[in-house]
C-alpha cells in the first residue's frame, strides 16, 4: 500500500505542476531555465532510444525532438521551408571550371507572438580557389505590422541582406518587446489611476499623472533599439510636463536635470524599480 | 504473538476458567480487530486503486493540454488533416512528415545556429556571416550530463572559449551558445574585411597588411593615388571589443611629413572617422571611387598643397 500511496503523492504533485504550467504559458524571458530542463529531457530520450532502428516512427520521433530542441534553443520556430535551385553556369564559365548556382529559399515560422515569412536568394560561385556564398536578395514579411520598432529593425536587415543578424536579433528583440509589454501592464494594473498607456499595451511610452497634482506629468519613453552588430538594447528616456509656475519656483533646476537623473536612477535600480519609484514619488500623497 | 495457553507449566492457572475466558475474549477481539483492519485496508486499497486510476487520467489530460498550449512543434508539422488520416496510407503520411521535418531542420542553418542530437548530448553548428556573405562554420560538441562540458570543438584557439564556457555553460547553455556566436561572427567579419582589403585593394596599399590571428589589430600603409607623389598614410586599427566588427581605436598618421598642412590634417582626420564607422573594405572602395571621380575637392586640394601640378 505504501507504493500506491507514494504513487498517489507523485501523481498529485505532477498534476499540480501541470496545472500551473497550464495557467501560465512560459514568458519568453523565463524560458532560459526551460532550455536547461529540456536538455536533460532530450538527453534522456536520446540515451534511451539511441539503439537506432530503421523504423520510420522512431526516426521521425528522433528528428522531431531535434527540431524541438533547436526551436527552444534559438527561440525561433520554423514551420515551413522550401528551396529551389537554378544552375547559372554558362559554357564559358564551365570551361574555366567556375560554377554559378542561384538558390531560392522560402521559409516561414514564428518567434512567440511575431510571425515571419522570408524569401531570399543565395548566389554561390565556385572557382578553383574557393566557394563564395552571398545573400543577394532578402524579403521579410512580419506580423504584427503596426510595430514601428519592429519594422525599423526588419528594414535594416533587408537592406544589409543580413539574414543571420535578423534571426539573432529577432529573438532578443521579441524578448525585450514582451518584457516591456509585461512591465507596463503590471504598472497599469497596480496603479490604474496614476498610470496611462497612450497606445495600449504595446505602446512604447508610459505616462504618470496624479490627481492631486494636476498639470504635472511624467512620461517614460522606452524604445528598443538594434545597433550595427545586431545587438538589441533598451533605451529609456524621461519627459516631464510641468506647469509654468512650478518651473519658475524650481530654483534647483531639478526639472531640467530630471532626464539625466532618470538615467542614473535606471543604472542604480534597474528598470522596474526605477519606474516604481517615479510613480510613488509623484503620487506620494495618495499612497499615504 | 503470544500463544494463549490455558495450561501453563508453572501452574499459573490462578484465574482458572475466568482467566481462560478472558484470554479467549482478548483473542477474539484481537482477531476481530485484525479482520476489521484487513477489511478496511482492502477497502482503502480499492479506493486507492480507483483514485490512482482517476489521477492518472487527469494527469494525462493535463499533459495533453500543456503540450497543446505550448504549441508543440509536433502538432504544427503535421499537415495531414485529422479527418483524412483514415484514408491516407499511414506509411506515406509518415514519409511526408519525415521529409518536412528534415527540410525544416536544414532551414535552421539560416538562423546561424543548428545542431544534431548525439548519444552524448548535442553537436551545435555555428554558422557565421558578414553583411550577407556566408562565411565559415564552427561546431561545438556538448555533453549534456551534469556537469555540462565540451567534448570537442572546432573553435580557433584565440577565441576565449574557456572563458565563455566558465561563465555560462553550467547555468545557461543558450547564453553560452549565443555569446560564442557573437564572438565567432565578429571574428569572421573582421577576417572577411581584412581579406577583402588584401585581395581587392592591393593597389592602394604601399606595404603588406599586418594582422594578428584574431584580426583585431591591423596595421597598414596606403596611398590614395598609387603611383602619385603624395605621401602615404599609416593606419593602425585596434578592435578592443571582440564582439564588434568595427574598430574601437583608430590612428592614422602621415609618413614623412613633418608639418602637416590643414588639408592633409582634415583628410587624415576624416580617414580616422571613416575607419571607425564603416567596414574596412568599404572605406577603401570609396577611396578607389574617389580616385576615379575628378571632382573630389579634398583630393585636388592635396595635390595643390604638395605642389603637384596635375590638373583635372
Amino acid at each position: 500500500m505504501d507504493a500506491e500511496l507514494a504513487e498517489v503523492r507523485a501523481l498529485q504533485a505532477e498534476i499540480a505542476g501541470l496545472r500551473r504550467a497550464c495557467e501560465n504559458a512560459p514568458a519568453p524571458w523565463e524560458e532560459k531555465s526551460r532550455v536547461q530542463k529540456s536538455f536533460q529531457a532530450i538527453h534522456q530520450f536520446t540515451s534511451e532510444g539511441w539503439k537506432s532502428s530503421k523504423d520510420l516512427k522512431n526516426q521521425l520521433g528522433h528528428l522531431e525532438s531535434e527540431l524541438s530542441f533547436l526551436s527552444t534553443l534559438t527561440g525561433i520556430n520554423i514551420r515551413n521551408y522550401s528551396k529551389h535551385t537554378e544552375d547559372l553556369t554558362s559554357t564559358e564559365m564551365a570551361e574555366k571550371s567556375i560554377r554559378k548556382v542561384l538558390q531560392r529559399h522560402r521559409l516561414s515560422g514564428n518567434c512567440h507572438m511575431v510571425t515571419f515569412q522570408l524569401e531570399f536568394q543565395i548566389l554561390e560561385i565556385q572557382n578553383k580557389e574557393r566557394l563564395s556564398s552571398a545573400v543577394t536578395d532578402l524579403n521579410i514579411i512580419m506580423e504584427p505590422t503596426e510595430c514601428s520598432e519592429l519594422s525599423e529593425f526588419v528594414s535594416r536587415a533587408e537592406e544589409r541582406k543580413d539574414l543571420f543578424m535578423f534571426f539573432r536579433s529577432l529573438h532578443f528583440f521579441v524578448e525585450w518587446f514582451e518584457y516591456r509589454k509585461h512591465t507596463f501592464k503590471h504598472f497599469k494594473e497596480k496603479y490604474p489611476d496614476a498610470v496611462y498607456l497612450l497606445e495600449g499595451p504595446s505602446s512604447c511610452s508610459m505616462g504618470i499623472r496624479s490627481a492631486s497634482r494636476p498639470g504635472f506629468e511624467l512620461v517614460i519613453v522606452w524604445r528598443i533599439q538594434t545597433d550595427e552588430d545586431g545587438k538589441v538594447f533598451p533605451k529609456l528616456d524621461l519627459l516631464t510636463k510641468v506647469p509654468q509656475r512650478a518651473l519658475e519656483l524650481d530654483k534647483n533646476r531639478a526639472i531640467e536635470a530630471a532626464p539625466l537623473s532618470f538615467r542614473t536612477l535606471l543604472g542604480v535600480l534597474g528598470i522596474e524599480a526605477a519606474l516604481e519609484s517615479l510613480i510613488k514619488s509623484l503620487c506620494a500623497e495618495e499612497n499615504n | 504473538m503470544e500463544q494463549a495457553n490455558p495450561l501453563r507449566p508453572d501452574g499459573e492457572s490462578k484465574g482458572g476458567v475466568l482467566a481462560h475466558l478472558e484470554r479467549l475474549e482478548t483473542q477474539v477481539s484481537r482477531s476481530r480487530k485484525q479482520s476489521e483492519e484487513l477489511q478496511s485496508v482492502q477497502a482503502q486499497e480499492g479506493a486507492l486503486g480507483t483514485k490512482i486510476h482517476k489521477l492518472r487520467h487527469l494527469r494525462d489530460e493535463l499533459r495533453a493540454a500543456v503540450r497543446h498550449r505550448r504549441g508543440s512543434v509536433k502538432a504544427r508539422i503535421a499537415n495531414v488533416e485529422p479527418n483524412r488520416t483514415v484514408e491516407v496510407n499511414e506509411q506515406e503520411a509518415l514519409e511526408e512528415k519525415l521529409e518536412n521535418v528534415k527540410a525544416v531542420l536544414q532551414a535552421y542553418h539560416f538562423t546561424g545556429l543548428s545542431g544534431k542530437l548525439t548519444s552524448r548530448g548535442v553537436c551545435v553548428c555555428i554558422n557565421t556571416a558578414f553583411e550577407g556573405n556566408l562565411l565559415a562554420s564552427y561546431f561545438v560538441d556538448l555533453v549534456i550530463q551534469k556537469p555540462f562540458r565540451i567534448h570537442h570543438h572546432s573553435v580557433p584557439v584565440f577565441i576565449p572559449l574557456e572563458e565563455i564556457a566558465a561563465k555560462y555553460l553550467q547555468t545557461n547553455i543558450q547564453h553560452f551558445l549565443f555569446s560564442l556566436c557573437e564572438y565567432l561572427n565578429a571574428y569572421s567579419g573582421r577576417k572577411y574585411q581584412a581579406d577583402r582589403l588584401q585581395s581587392d585593394f592591393a593597389a592602394l596599399l604601399t606595404g603588406p597588411l599586418q594582422r594578428n590571428p584574431l584580426c583585431n589589430l591591423l596595421s597598414f600603409t596606403y596611398k590614395l593615388d598609387p603611383g602619385g607623389q603624395s605621401f602615404p598614410f599609416c593606419a593602425r586599427l585596434l578592435y578592443k571589443d571582440l564582439t564588434a566588427t568595427l574598430p574601437t581605436d583608430v590612428t592614422v598618421t602621415c609618413q614623412g611629413e613633418e608639418a602637416l598642412s590643414t588639408s592633409w590634417e582634415e583628410q587624415r582626420a576624416s580617414h580616422e572617422t571613416l575607419f571607425c564607422t564603416k567596414p574596412l573594405h568599404q572605406v577603401f572602395a570609396s577611396f578607389a571611387r574617389r580616385e576615379k571621380l575628378d571632382g573630389s575637392g579634398l583630393l585636388i586640394d592635396c595635390f595643390h598643397c604638395t605642389g603637384n601640378t596635375s590638373e583635372k
